[in-house]
């Protein structure tokens, strides 16, 4: 009875060790430069496009929304690591285009997940620009499985405010559910991580977004948020948001 | 003989003292920069420099207008007359700019006109009914200022009227709109609670729908709502609004027509 318990067990450890040695491969080799620049390509998630100049278009798969414009190349997502002192002190990407000029160790195309990973860990630590690059490469890979790493960084009060806005936002823009959304929004702290959210939910587009916000409105505990998940329900044009702003002004 | 009595006669013709002048010929005669100082609204104030106070529950400096309670400005403001600085090139008026409170001393170079509120009043009303704009639109406020009679009969003339320029009407229209909040004792925000502020906010993001569903909308709430301050929001969207309907409902506000 045990054994099949444990043949289980060591696949789900067979299955992730190459998952962490990878991820370790791409960190401990970007740490292998003391100063200089890392640069790293890894492929972009479908609906992802760019110029090479920074310009990001992604084909929303929601609302089917597209604002692509010549030359719009899907990918790859091209980053530039800059290293000081053994650490990592500036982060930049961008989508498509060819690769900058040279640099100290170039890793060439690497895993999309593990470089994801990689730059979502770096956004625990890093904050400004930098932090906000990293976000948007991470967003932009073709990994699937990384949204977890959002929410983690959503969650760790010991991260730059700015940057737990990010990966909110991009949680937003994820193909999570929104069910996680609203659960999520439950534990935001301080206000303007809620106050961050009354804009994220919206863009969602979808009627569990707008039950949140009219809940948000009618029950958050900082009356300025609860103005703004109001003001946002009035651009979502949805007949239920209509309906309580009407209750509002009967009670 | 003939000649000497034709030539007195132009003399007495140009020494018109000036009191005998409206106050129209005194500004347009002037050239450059002139004062006029009339009393204003007792409830006015301001620094005298940059910003006036208590225009209906608004501060105004500049071209803004600011919300009450902004934390904003910092110098304190004080009652006195408004001090309605003009500009004139050539016999016309080409800027008007209003200050309330204490007198400013460095006026040098500046001719001062002292004159009654009312005349003013009637002044700058044929300005804002018809001036060049954008004269006309910087004559509304210092008109509503004044310690003279209402001037919402005229305002409504002038938000109704397609001929008059678009600035003047949206102008006209915003002040009818906090002259109903005041007729409707509206203004008193002291006991607002947080359901007061969620219903004007709620009121806002009405009015920010199409104007086919939100000024009716709107129209209703300012007619009939049970709380004041959403009928306060509603009236000052309405004054937004540029809508002719919002005219014909503050008429009706304010017993006019």
């Amino acid at each position: 009875m045990r054994r099949p318990a444990r043949t289980v067990t060591l696949g789900v450890l067979a299955l992730s060790i190459p998952l962490v040695v990878r991820a370790q491969t791409v960190a401990s080799r970007i740490a292998s430069v003391r100063d200089g620049t890392v640069r790293m390509n890894f492929d972009s998630r479908p609906g992802v496009c760019g110029d090479g100049e920074g310009n990001v278009w992604i084909i929303d798969a929601r609302s089917g929304f597209s604002d692509t414009r010549d030359p719009c190349v899907p990918g790859p997502v091209r980053v530039a690591i800059g290293r000081s002192g053994g650490q990592t002190v500036s982060v930049r990407s961008r989508v498509g285009g060819v690769d900058s000029p040279a640099a100290d160790l170039d890793l060439g195309n690497v895993p999309a997940a593990d470089a994801a990973r990689y730059l979502l860990e770096l956004a625990h630590t890093l904050g400004g620009r930098s932090s906000n690059q990293a976000l948007s490469a991470a967003a932009f890979a073709d990994a699937p499985n990384v949204w977890p790493e959002f929410e983690r960084l959503v969650r760790d009060s010991d991260a730059m405010l700015d940057s737990r806005k990010d990966a909110l936002f991009w949680l937003g823009q994820s193909d999570a559910p929104t069910a996680d959304l609203v659960h999520l929004y439950d534990d935001l702290e301080p206000e303007p991580l809620r106050d961050h959210a009354t804009f994220v939910l919206p863009q969602r587009r979808d009627d569990a977004a707008v039950d949140k916000l009219i809940d948000i409105a009618r029950h958050d505990r900082d009356l300025d948020v609860r103005k703004r998940a109001m003001f946002w329900l009035g651009q979502s044009r949805d007949p239920k948001a209509v309906k309580f702003f009407r209750d509002v002004l009967v009670r | 003989m003939r000649r000497s009595v034709g030539a007195l006669a132009i003399a007495m013709v140009y020494v018109v003292p000036a009191t005998a002048q409206t106050l129209s010929q005194r500004v347009q005669t002037t050239d450059g920069r002139v004062e006029i100082v009339y009393a204003s609204r007792p409830v006015a104030c301001g620094d005298g420099r940059s910003y006036i106070g208590h225009v209906f529950g608004h501060t105004v400096a500049g071209t803004g207008v600011y919300q009450r309670n902004s934390g904003w400005p910092e110098r304190p403001c004080l009652p006195g007359p408004i001090r309605l600085e003009a500009t004139v090139l050539d016999g016309e008026i080409t800027h008007l700019r209003a200050y309330v409170g204490p007198l400013a001393t460095d006026v040098a170079g500046a001719r001062t006109i002292e004159v009654p509120a009312r005349e003013a009043a009637s002044w700058l009303g044929q300005l804002v009914a018809s001036g060049r704009s954008p004269v006309a639109g910087e004559a509304v406020l210092p008109l509503v200022l004044a310690d003279a009679p209402d001037p919402w009969p005229l305002l409504l003339r002038v938000a109704r009227d397609d001929d008059r320029p678009r600035a003047v009407r949206t102008d006209a229209l915003f002040w009818l709109g906090n002259g109903v909040i005041d007729h409707l004792g509206l203004d008193d925000r002291a006991s607002e609670t947080p359901d007061d502020e969620m219903r004007s906010q709620a009121v806002f993001v009405l009015s920010q729908r199409p104007r086919d569903e939100s000024v009716p909308e709107l129209v209703e709430i300012a007619r009939a709502n049970k709380h004041a301050s959403a009928r306060r929001a509603a009236i000052f969207w309405l004054g937004q609004s540029g809508d002719a309907r919002a005219a014909d409902t503050f008429a009706e506000l304010l017993g006019t027509r």
